[in-house]
This record gives structure tokens, sequence and C-alpha cells, in this order.
């Protein structure tokens, strides 16, 4: 009850309402930002939320330690569960793991074939029944068209959804005139949701760019807590 | 005496099954006993030419049969400690990689790298221990070096490559170019021990030229300095071998050698990479903890001069009584020196101290920071830490896990029992986890450990160290009881059937608990005199020895006591222990008790081929998957499995992965068993006390 509870009250259900139908299976969605401003945050928000209903994550990290992003996950549960003065916070928290894994691809250069491969084994053969898959730190900046394009062939062929995080960096400007990242312009065709997040006066906007087949910059009115980096209406 | 540091190694030598470890590791003692006994021999005048060759049929029987042998190479003192042989993850294999600076990973020319050579070099890896390759057999049939080390790049991830190229290979190996010098090099005499040097032959020079600048080019990854100097054309040999030693202490580089042990070439020049590759003592960083800071850490150094601080690693059963090996890390220790045991926390004596030779014991007065020596007379168990007066270091971590797991066994006639208790009551000193007790209802020698491979291993060492042959039962869990909720209490203990009566009441609540039991004591003016409030706690402890659910020990209450009664004459601490033991009777089925099981930390390795297949394992055992790391071509798969589900798994796991996976496990946590499970376990449990009673 209370995970249901958690579940509907979670913000990002406000996320995924600004969005036409949510992002849906066989669909890409991305967070770009520049380094640091919240995207690791947005895409835990989202991975709990999906454990919260009963789903199983796989949490793709092609940098960081293990360690460091089941941090993430403690850190961002804590603060969901304080703000809605969560009881059985624990027992929750030690159901909803089982249905976690994180997989880390350290090596430089790894082939998205590989990591399409290790996420099929996790999948298929240890019938590992996650929906959603959040890749983080994937570079967009190498030429990867054709790597996006397996991905959402991947995302199609097993009915999955993926979040990606995008990394921006460079001299500004970084968005077109429309809003969207001028990295993100060779993947349009593959991404179905690309939202931006804003530093704007000491709050964290959140932009939506692309909502399936609309190309249009929507400033929704939620931010992340500069506090909890939770999602909340602004 | 910092020269004297500088010219010590402390090297293991790590192979597959083989591979020829012990042929290469007796060439290694001939070579060097015999540059010692050269120096010997010309003072008399020569005529020792015929005795030195059945002095080599007698060294050829040797086998290291102890925990550390010295030699000496070139002025440097050579400690090579043996490594064992099995692969599991235990405290011994733990303690002998901690005493090594570094090692000679030795591969099969044929053969190559196989699964057995990632298992050992995982470990080097794991310990993080500097390495040379050797690559033996280039005699063999269908050696093939160059094969070899592109394995040794490609499987085991390493930046490496060759010090020396082939003269010749399979019937026709000759000797070994070396590529920093380039020369050849021959091994003559009767046993190779003729160390020719000579030009290389024409035929060789353009793949000498070849293989050097691969190994420039690796190890100039590694060194700014000397990718300078290649470009300005000024390497010298020494910076070379300067930069190819750094690169291989910080593990950036693998320098690989080449021979044929059991032909006598290349022993040689390996030893002169140990001592020109591997490092000195002061050049591995150790680490102690200290007991009187919290266990901070504290970075030991190989200094004489400072207070001593050594380590027990091995027990040795000898001739002469117990050898104790001891690594010393920091300080000297000198005979007749007061040392003290951090562990047992004992003042002793340093009495015989020896220095292990391949053929002989060597009797030393003192010992310095780097070596590695044994102590006679000494009662120590291994692992233990010798600190002088003043430290109290530790250099493994004094917490000792709960055994997990309880095996039967019962020696099969009366010599075996008789060696039964020889052999555990020396592997209970040796590893801490490892313990051992007397079931008083089924009159059974019962062991207990970390987990069935820790048990396996001493069962097998029994059987070959004592010679002892036990028959076993049933692994066993140690499940474990704990309540869920508070739940109060109220109980009166009354007697009154002739003779002195007994009478005590206790109230109070019982409630979960962090830790293991905690006692509180909230009785108010004197409703229960002082004397009797231990005799509660008593009561209270040995209910906890047993719970009702299936006989386990009870883990995490706190007993808060509040109130009672008791009588001037009828009290006594045997009434009140009583009433304890009543009153948490009453309670405990209150406190919705539940069954804990030990969870364990699995960590998988394999190819990442057949990680699905691994998934599907650990799924199917109730495991939980926490994470996996890919590197390519190895997936490192971390999981939380309950014990009780983990019986059988290495079997299946090689049989899974044609035995290219391996794991490790170490006890976790306890946590709730499933309710259905649990039904399952308590009526067995149930039924084994009925059947018990008839």
């Amino acid at each position: 009850m209370v995970k249901k509870n958690l579940s509907s009250k979670s913000p990002v259900k406000l996320l995924e309402k600004s969005i036409t139908g949510g992002l849906g299976p066989g669909n890409l969605g991305v967070f770009a930002s520049r380094k640091g401003v919240g995207k690791t945050a947005c895409l835990v928000q989202i991975a709990l939320n999906r454990l919260f209903e009963g789903q199983g994550v796989i949490h793709v990290s092609y940098a960081s330690r293990v360690d460091y992003i089941i941090a993430w996950y403690e850190e961002m549960f804590k603060n969901l569960a304080s703000s809605e003065s969560l009881q059985q916070a624990m027992d929750i928290h030690d159901e909803i793991i089982r249905r976690r894994v994180i997989m880390n691809f350290r090596q430089e250069g790894m082939k998205t074939e590989q990591v399409l491969k290790g996420l099929e084994a996790l999948l298929v053969q240890g019938n590992f029944p996650a929906r959603t898959i959040i890749i983080d730190g994937f570079n967009f900046y190498l030429p990867a068209a054709a790597d996006v394009r397996l991905f959402k062939q991947f995302a199609l062929d097993r009915q999955l959804e993926f979040w990606f995080s995008c990394s921006l960096r460079g001299d500004d400007p970084l968005f077109d005139e429309r809003g969207i990242p001028l990295v993100l312009k060779d993947y349009l065709g593959s991404f179905d949701i690309i939202f931006t997040l804003e530093n704007e006066r000491d709050r964290i906007r959140v932009n939506l760019v692309k909502d399936h087949d609309r190309l249009s910059l929507k400033k929704l009115n939620i931010e992340l807590d500069p506090q909890t980096l939770l999602l909340a209406k602004a | 005496m910092d020269a004297r540091l500088h010219q010590m190694r402390n090297i293991g030598i790590s192979a597959h099954i083989d591979s020829g470890k012990t042929t290469l590791t007796e060439r290694i003692l001939y070579y060097c006993k015999k540059i010692h006994r050269m120096h010997e021999v010309k003072g008399k005048e020569g005529g020792g030419a015929t005795m030195d060759y059945m002095e080599l049929e007698r060294e050829r029987g040797i086998t290291i049969s102890s925990a550390t042998t010295n030699v000496s190479w070139n002025h440097h003192s050579i400690n090579i400690i043996d490594t064992p042989g099995h692969v599991d993850f235990t405290i011994e294999v733990e303690r002998s990689l901690r005493v090594l600076d570094g090692a000679i990973l030795v591969l099969c020319s044929v053969g190559g790298v196989q699964s057995q050579t990632l298992t050992v070099d995982k470990q080097l890896k794991r310990y993080k221990v500097p390495i040379l390759a050797f690559i033996n057999k280039l005699d063999r049939v269908g050696a093939n070096p160059f094969k070899v080390k592109d394995q040794i790049v490609d499987k085991l991830g390493r930046r490496a490559a060759l010090m020396q190229i082939p003269i010749g290979l399979e019937d026709n190996f000759l000797g070994v170019v070396d590529l920093i010098s380039l020369k050849a090099i021959y091994f003559d005499g009767q046993n190779g021990e003729l160390v020719r040097e000579a030009e290389i032959p024409d035929e060789l020079r353009a793949e000498a030229r070849h293989y050097r600048e691969e190994l420039l080019d690796a190890v100039s990854l590694t060194s700014d300095e000397l990718a300078e100097a290649l470009l300005e054309n000024k390497a010298s040999p020494e910076l070379i071998r300067q930069a190819i030693r750094q690169a291989t202490i910080r593990r950036e580089f693998t320098p690989v050698f080449i021979g044929s042990a059991y032909r006598n070439k290349g022993v040689q020049p390996l030893l002169d990479g140990v001592v020109d590759y591997l490092p000195d003592p002061s050049e591995v960083e150790n680490i102690a903890l200290d007991l009187d800071r919290q266990q901070q850490p504290v970075v030991l150094q190989a200094d004489p001069a400072l207070l001593c601080v050594a380590y027990a690693f091995k027990l040795e059963e000898g001739p002469y009584g117990q050898l104790t090996y001891v690594r010393i890390y920091q300080g000297a220790l000198k005979k007749g020196d007061e040392l003290f045991n951090t562990r047992s926390r004992q003042k002793f004596k340093v009495g015989r101290l020896v220095r292990m030779h391949a053929d002989h014991m060597e009797d030393i007065t003192e010992a310095m920071a780097g070596d590695i020596i044994a102590l006679f007379g000494v009662d120590f168990a291994s692992g233990d830490t010798i600190c002088s007066p003043g430290l109290n270091y530790s250099l493994t971590s004094i917490y000792v896990p709960e055994p997990v797991i309880s095996l039967a066994i019962e020696p099969v006639d009366k010599i075996s029992s008789d060696r039964l208790s020889r052999a555990l009551s020396r592997f209970t000193k040796e590893d801490p986890t490892f313990r051992t007790y007397l079931d008083p209802e089924s009159r059974q020698t019962i062991i207990q450990g970390m987990g069935e491979l820790h048990l396996d291993v001493y069962l097998e060492r029994m059987k070959r160290e004592y010679k002892v042959e036990v028959t076993t039962g049933q692994p066993q869990v140690a499940y474990r009881e704990a309540i869920t909720s508070r739940a109060d209490f109220d109980y009166i203990h009354k007697k009154q059937t002739g003779g002195a009566g007994q009478f005590a009441r206790v109230s109070g609540y019982l409630e979960p608990f962090e830790g293991s039991y905690e006692f509180v004591n909230e009785v108010k003016s004197g409703h229960i005199p002082r004397e009797f409030i231990p005799s509660c706690d008593k009561g209270f402890q040995a209910s906890l020895k047993k719970g009702q659910l299936m006989g386990s020990p009870i883990i995490g209450v706190r007993v808060v006591l509040s109130d009672g009664q008791f009588h001037p004459v009828d009290s006594s601490d045997l009434a009140f222990q009583l009433a304890a033991q009543g009153a948490f009777r009453q309670a405990y089925k209150k406190a919705r008790p539940q069954l804990l099981e030990p969870v364990m930390k699995v960590v998988v390795e394999t190819p990442s081929e057949y990680s699905g297949s691994v998934f599907a394992s650990l799924n199917q055992r109730r495991g939980i998957i926490v994470s996996s790391i890919e590197t390519g071509l190895y997936s490192t798969i971390e999981a939380e499995v309950p014990l009780s589900e983990m019986f059988g798994y290495s079997t299946i796991l090689r049989s899974m992965t044609q035995g290219k996976a391996e794991f490790t496990m170490e006890f976790l946590k306890y946590a709730r068993v499933p309710q259905n499970l649990a039904e399952e376990l308590m009526e067995k449990h149930r039924q084994k006390i009925e059947e018990e009673k008839k």
C-alpha cells in the first residue's frame, strides 16, 4: 500500500504527465545538461519510481563505480521516503533493490554490441524482469548515430524503455533556437523524448524540447529541489 | 643495513599444474646454490667437478616442502615463498600472498593461458603483486612463446612484452636473445650452469630489432623519461632497465622471460630479472591497523631502526617441534628480544631464530625488516601480529566472523581418531574462522567454517597432511532466530515441595535490538535484591542458546527487566535464573520470532559469454544480483545469495562454463527466511525431534 502511495505521489508522475502518454515501451528518452546539474538524479528517480511500481530496472553506467551509483539510489530513496513520511522504509527498500541490477561497462571503447549482449544475457538467460533501462554516461560526442540506432532497435525488439543522460560540454551556445542540444541533432530520429535541465538563478528548471513527434521548447512547471535534487512542482 | 634491504626479494612462484613450477623451482635452487658453491670451490683448488654432478642428481630430488626457502643470487637474498596449490579464497591463500613482494607467473609455451592461469593471475591482481612472466617448455613440440605473450596481453589484460626471443624452438631450442643488451645467451656445461654471451645469429637480427621495438614501445608508454630518451636516441640499457623496473613495480608492465627449465635454459636471466625488476621490501607499501586507535591504518616503514612489527603467516610441524614462519615488516628482531603478540596479548622472548635454506636450517641471531625467518618455541596462531612493546598493531583485521556452516565428521578408525585431534588443534590455531566442538547430543565431532569450500580444504588437508580418513554428514547451515516485536513478560517461579522452597518473580519486556543481546535493569526500590540481578541476566542469556522455532541460537534481543518480587527465605540465584528462563519462554512466542539464514556475498568472475547462464544460476538460488561489471572479455557479477542455496555451486559453475568461471563467497548478513521455506524447515526440525524421542 505504502509503496503504491509512494509511487502515485512520486514527482516523477509530474514529469510523465507532461509528456504525451509517457515514454512508453520501444522508446528512448534523454536528459541533457551540463555536468553536475542533476541528470543522474532524474534518472535515479525514474528508476526508483519503476521499482515502486513493482518493475525491474537495469542501470547501465559507463563511468561511475558501482558503489557510487548505489549511493545515489540510497540518497534519493532516503529523500523520497522522508518527504513521504514513509514508515516501513527499510522493508520497502530491501524489497525494491531485489529488482535493480547495476551494470558497469568499464573499458574505454566498449562497443554498443557488447553492452546489448550483456543486457540480453541478463534479460533473457538471466530471466530478469526489467522493462526500463537506464543508460548513464554514454558519450554522444563520438559519432554514435549507429549505436543509438542499435539501442532503439533493441528497445523495439524487446519492448523496453530506455532513459539516457547526455552530458553537454564546450562553449556556448549548446542549444539551437528551439532549445535542442546541438550535440543531439544527429540523434533526433532515435530519441522520442528530450528533456533539458537549465540552471536559472539558483533553480534547476526542466524543459521538454521533444515530445514524441513534436519539437518545441516547453518550459515545464517542474524543477529540481536544490537541496534534495528531488523533482517538484515549481 | 639499508643496502641489505635493497638486496632482498620475497617472491612466490605461481603457475597452473603442469607448467613446470617444480622443475623451475629446483633449477632456481640449484643455480643459486651453484654460485654459492663455486665461490667456495675455487679456494679448494678445483676438483669439485665430478662431485658437482652427483650433487646435482641429489638436488634434483628436492621439492620444496618448507614454507619459505632462502637462496642467494648475485649478492641478493631471495626468499621463495610456497604459495598454496588450491585456489580458493581462504585465509591461508591470503596470508601467503600478503607476505610476497613479487611473483613469477609460469606459463607453458604450448598450453598458454589456461583457466587456472586466469585464477592465479586474478589472485595476484587482487593482492596487487608485481610479477614477471616466464614462458616455460620452449623445447616442447608446438612451443610458441609469441602466441603465449599475446595471450598474456589479451586474456590476462596485462601490458606485457618479451624481454627475450628464442634461438630456435622445440628440439632446436638453443638459447635466447636478450632484447636489451642485444646479445645471444647460451647455457653451456653439463647442466647449463655456464652462461655464455655471443653475437646474435644473423638470421635473427631483424626479428630481434622488431621485438626490441615492441618492448621499448610498451615500456615508454609508462615512462616519459624513457620516451624522451628514445626520441633523442639516448636510451641506455640502464635507463631501459630502470624504466622496466619502475613500471613492473607499479604493475603497469609485465616483463616476459622465456626458456626451458627442464633443458636448463633461461633460468639465470630470469633470476637476474627477479633482482632487476621485482621490488625490494622497501618499495612495497604495507599497512597495519592500530588497535589503540580504532584500527586506523598505519603505513609501516621497512626501517630496521624503528619498533618491530612482524607477522606470523604459517606454522609448520617439523621434526624439531613447531616452526613459526614470520615476515618482519618494520624494525628488527633479535634473539633475546622481548616482544608482544597483539592477538593473545602475551609477551614472549625470542628464542631460537632460523633462516630456511633448501637443504639446511641456518641459525641466526637477528633479522630485520623485509626478512622472512622462522621462530622455534613460540606458541602462536598463524595470522598473529608481533610488535615491540609500545606498539599495538595488527596486520589483519581482528574481526573474526562467526562460522556459517557446520559439518559432522567421524574418523573411520582409532588411528585416524588420534590424528584427527592433532589436525583439528592445528587448524583451529591457524585459522580463526575454522572451529570445532563435540556435539554432546550426537557425540559427533562438528567442524564449522565460512563455506563449503572452506571445509573441503580442511578435509583435504586432514587426508594429505595427517592421513586422517573421515566420513562426513550433510553440511548444515547455521540458522538463527530473532524477534520482530516487543512482548511483555511477568513470570513467577514457585516451588514448595518439601525442603527449601524456591520463589522469584520477574516482569519486563523483550524487544528487537540491533546488536546480539542487551540486558537493561530498570528495577526500582529493591523489588529484586541487587545480588539477584546478574542471576536474571544469566537466565535470559541461557535462554538465547536455543530458540523455540528450530532450536537455533537467538540474536538481536534486548531484555528490559522492570519489576519483580522476592521472598526473604525462598529466593535464590537459581530461582531467579529459572524465573528469567520461564519469562523468556513466555514472552518469546508473543514477540513474533522469525527464522534467519546466513546470506553470502557471492562474486562470480566469468568470461562474458557465460554471463547469461551465471545470472540464471544465481536467480534460481534465490539470489539478488547487485551488479555486473563488464570489462569486455570478463564479467564480474556480484550477488547476495542464501548460503543454503550455494551447496555444490562450484561444481555447477564449473560445468556451466567449462571451468572458466570462478567464484568467491563470504558471509554478508543474516536475513529473514521466506515464510514458506521457514515452515518447511521448522517442520523438518519437528520431525527430527520426534524421531529422536522414539
